[in-house]
């Protein structure tokens, strides 16, 4: 890439995070913490976002960001009262930046005349109409010449380098020849060589393969000590080199002495902090508070400059603060492209299926019997079990980057509803892969939305029935036994079962006389084609309904449900695996073939006895549990591996639950156990099979297709999965 | 006149952007190594256990934790490396920031963003043309 392309990617990506860190300092300045810590951030937050802007000749955004800045300024000085007028002013001016940054990325085109209107608001903040803060460029009169510059003594250095070179007999035994590498070194200037034969033994106690020679060149080029590294960089293993700049004796007296002193003053982290600290405070205390002071006294020298300033007392008491933050902020990070996170994901997917048919294959062998063998196996294993959770961890990311988004997304509906609304989050710093966290910005915007149109009631509404006017939406996130819960809760009216009952008999969803408790009634909201709103609002509306969010949901392996209290508010909840590369699954036989079941839908397993299993209808069966029904699914007459259900008493039964607590019984041949199995798309190596969800690769190699329990279930209820998946293994065989 | 190719700089900005630009100017002219760091901690770490000399410091002013002026005050403060020479770097002309800093013995100032020229222009009014 061409490298101002992937400078301008750096920036953006940078940008994001400045948004982040702006949209969270404006967050805590709202709430009251206007320290000059929280502030001076926020500032720079903004102030990064235009100087970077500036190199790509973002005009728009320089500009905005500037007038936001001088506003920032004034409140930094002390000379702004961050009022809950400014603070609504400057956290629309930071969804204005974000809109901007954002248009300047993708090409697109903000709203002119809404950026214009919020400059003014902005320039009625600084009390200037114009932008006041003119840029002073003019220094002319500030002299430059405070301290002598002594890179002469550096420049002046005579050119040259004493190179000692002594090859040892490795370097030899590889082929090389010290005589080339020499007359490599000469192309960087004359040189002068001498040989240093000492050494050398007698003949008769002589080597024939052994290295005696040193050489001392004195190289006469004006060169870098990485050059003359370069000549010798694929001997320097081999040999002992020593390269020392070509001093005339005066100047290389200096020169050692001053890296003995180097050397002695050798600082530690501390030393280097407290340097930092004595500098900082007796440079910002004056600066910031009274600007005047600092320039008329002229400064103290800075070589004597007291470690403890005045003010003992607050010193101490910042100082563990300001250790403590720098230790944290030190932790060192590095981009790194996704494609290569990506590759190391898929290979150590590769070395899990491989650890399986090793361990199978030694099994296999009778070997198991041998202890040994079985103790490196169990490390490998377990081995295995961690780099692979070391790998995930990479992709894994703190939902952080989600929950900023949504205080803008409520000021913005709260704004169009006309309502009072808190946000309230929790757990920003839950982890989970980076592909989920992508792909549920759109269901969880959805439901934030949803909580608001339809959650909260109105302001006076919710005064009648004795609420603050302010309504609650908390947005939780936290991990659960191996998956990541996000519930989105509001303090509103809660679902009006009567009307959304009446609703989907309306549509035909239910039929009216249908017994359903009120979980399923709250449920039918997740059903396609039901939207409670009367009409389609532009908020929660844009032609999106629940089925959608849960259909998304469900793409990545999740679940949504929804908790109703009537008159107390609603809960919605989202479970989503950590991570969509491997998957704990029970391992089953069906008429010769293996299948996975995903472990998460299985509430038990029992084995059905004949007087369970009743018969409705031609072929619909149920199984009598627990004073219900339950419908049977036969998997293998589900996926046409064959064309008569098996005898359920003589098979295996599974009692899954699909989405929205539908239930079903998975009939199948046996349990082979229980394991954890990395998945492989069947999309991106086939085709969509409906029924299966996805591949994965056995110990012994064999293909093994992984059930899609929603799907299985629903032809509980309609007959749309007529497929035959008898012919996928192979296909995928012989793909592979 | 210094030689540009045996010239060590140390960028020092909280931003990639900047580093990388600033490296991108800095090839162009032709300085011989260049160095980043973060902020000012790694910076002063840097300037204080290299074995081979920094000869100049462009650092922003606008850290997290400690701003530039932090900087460029430990680094007058220390005997060793109290001579290398410093060049600001600000996001806005703010003459009284220049002037606090001229103070504490700024060597030149650049406002961000910043051409090639500009980057040459002031490391030559610090060091001298380059060569």
């Amino acid at each position: 890439m061409d490298p101002m392309a992937e400078i301008r990617e750096t920036f953006f990506q940078e940008c994001e995070e400045q948004l982040g860190e702006l949209e969270t300092g404006l967050m805590r300045m709202e709430s009251g913490q206007t320290d000059s810590e929280t502030v001076n951030a926020v500032f720079r937050a903004v102030h990064s976002i235009k100087g970077g802007a500036g190199a790509f000749g973002l005009e728009d955004l320089v500009h905005f960001a500037h007038v936001f800045e001088t506003v920032l300024d004034l409140i930094r000085a002390g000379r702004l009262e961050p009022s809950p007028e400014a603070m609504r002013v400057m956290l629309r001016a930071s969804d204005a930046l974000a809109d901007l940054v954002r248009a300047a990325r993708d090409g697109s085109t903000t709203d002119p005349v809404r950026i214009a209107s919020i400059v003014s608001e902005l320039r009625q903040l600084t009390g200037e109409p114009d932008a006041g803060d003119a840029e002073d460029d003019d220094f002319a009169d500030i002299a430059f010449a405070a301290v002598p510059v002594t890179i002469e003594t550096e420049a002046a250095l005579p050119p040259g380098w004493i190179v000692r070179f002594k090859p040892l007999a490795d370097l030899y035994a590889k082929a090389n020849e010290a005589g080339l590498l020499l007359r490599e070194l000469g192309r960087l200037g004359p040189m002068r060589v001498t040989v240093d034969a000492e050494s050398l033994p007698d003949l008769a106690a002589l080597d024939p393969e052994g290295a005696y020679l040193t050489w001392t060149i004195v190289l006469d080029a004006d060169c870098t000590e990485d050059m003359i590294r370069a000549v010798f960089e694929f001997v320097e293993d081999d040999c002992e080199i020593q390269i020392e700049r070509n001093l005339p004796a005066d100047v290389a007296v200096a020169a050692s002495s001053s890296a003995v002193a180097a050397d002695a003053g050798q600082p530690s982290d501390d030393e280097i902090l407290a340097l930092l600290r004595n500098a900082a405070a007796s440079v910002e205390a004056p600066a910031v508070i009274e600007p005047e002071i600092v320039v008329a006294p002229p400064p103290p020298p800075p070589a004597v400059s007291p470690p403890p300033e005045p003010e003992p007392a607050s010193a101490s008491a910042e100082a563990p603060a300001a250790r403590n933050d720098a230790a944290q902020g030190v932790g060192a990070t590095i981009r790194v492209d996704l494609d290569r996170v990506d590759r190391l994901i898929d290979l150590v997917g590769e070395l899990v299926i491989n650890e399986a048919m090793l361990s199978q294959r030694v099994f296999e062998a009778g070997l198991a019997r041998a202890s040994a063998v079985m103790t490196a196996l169990d490390e490998l294993e377990q081995l295995t079990r961690e780099i692979q959770d070391s790998v995930m961890a990479i992709r894994a990311q703190p939902v952080r980057s989600v929950f900023q988004r949504m205080p803008r997304l409520v000021r913005e509906v709260a704004t169009m509803t006309g309502k009072q609304v808190r946000l309230l989050t929790d757990g920003e710093t839950t982890e989970v892969d980076k592909t989920v966290i992508e792909r549920i910005v759109d269901p969880l915007t959805h439901m934030i939305r949803n909580a608001i149109d339809h959650g909260l009631e109105s302001t006076e509404a919710r005064l009648a029935a004795g609420k603050p006017a302010e309504g609650l939406v908390k947005l939780t996130a936290l991990h659960r036994s191996g998956r990541i819960v996000i519930e989105v809760e509001d303090d509103g009216a809660g679902i009006n079962r009567e009307r959304v009952r009446a609703k989907a008999v309306e549509k035909g969803l239910v039929s009216p006389d249908a017994p359903l408790t009120d979980e399923e009634i709250d449920n039918l909201i997740f059903m396609p084609g039901f939207s409670t709103a009367s009409e389609i609002s532009d908020i929660s509306g844009r032609g999106v309904g629940m089925d959608v969010v849960r259909r998304s949901v469900q793409a990545l392996g999740g679940r949504i449900s929804i908790a109703s209290r009537p008159g107390k508010g609603s809960t919605f909840t989202l479970s989503l695996p950590l991570t969509l590369a491997v998957l704990d699954g029970m391992v089953v036989s069906v008429d010769g073939h293996t299948l996975i079941v995903p472990l998460s839908a299985i509430v038990e397993t029992l084995q059905p006895r004949s007087e369970q299993v009743h018969t409705l209808g031609v072929d619909v069966r149920v199984l009598a549990m627990r004073g219900g029904y339950i419908p049977l699914v036969d998997v293998g007459a589900a996926l046409g591996y064959r064309a008569m259900p098996a005898e359920p008493e003589k098979s295996v039964a599974l009692l899954v639950e699909g989405e929205g607590g539908v239930r079903a019984v998975l009939v199948v041949d046996g349990i082979q156990g229980q394991r954890q199995v990395v998945i492989k798309s069947l999309e991106a190596n086939y085709r969509a099979v409906p029924g299966i969800a996805a591949a994965t690769v056995m110990g012994d190699g064999r293909v093994a297709l992984i059930l899609d329990v929603d799907a299985i279930v629903s032809v509980t209820r309609s007959d749309n999965l007529r497929v035959d998946a008898s012919r996928v293994e192979p296909i995928l065989m012989s793909a592979s | 006149m210094p030689v540009a190719s045996s010239l060590s700089i140390l960028i020092v900005d909280d931003q990639q952007t900047i580093r990388s630009l600033a490296r991108v100017g800095f090839d162009a002219i032709g300085i011989g190594e260049v160095i980043e760091a973060e902020d000012g901690e790694e910076a002063l770490k840097l300037l204080l256990t290299r074995k081979t000399p920094i000869h100049l410091v462009i650092s922003d002013y606008n850290m997290p934790k400690f701003n530039g002026l932090s900087l460029l005050r430990a680094i007058r403060a220390h005997g060793p490396i109290s001579k290398t020479a410093f060049i600001m770097l600000t996001g806005r002309a703010d003459k009284q920031m220049v002037m606090s800093a001229v103070e504490h013995g700024v060597n030149n100032y650049l406002v961000k963003p910043f051409t090639t020229e500009a980057l040459k222009e002031k490391i030559e009014a610090v060091l001298g043309t380059l060569t």
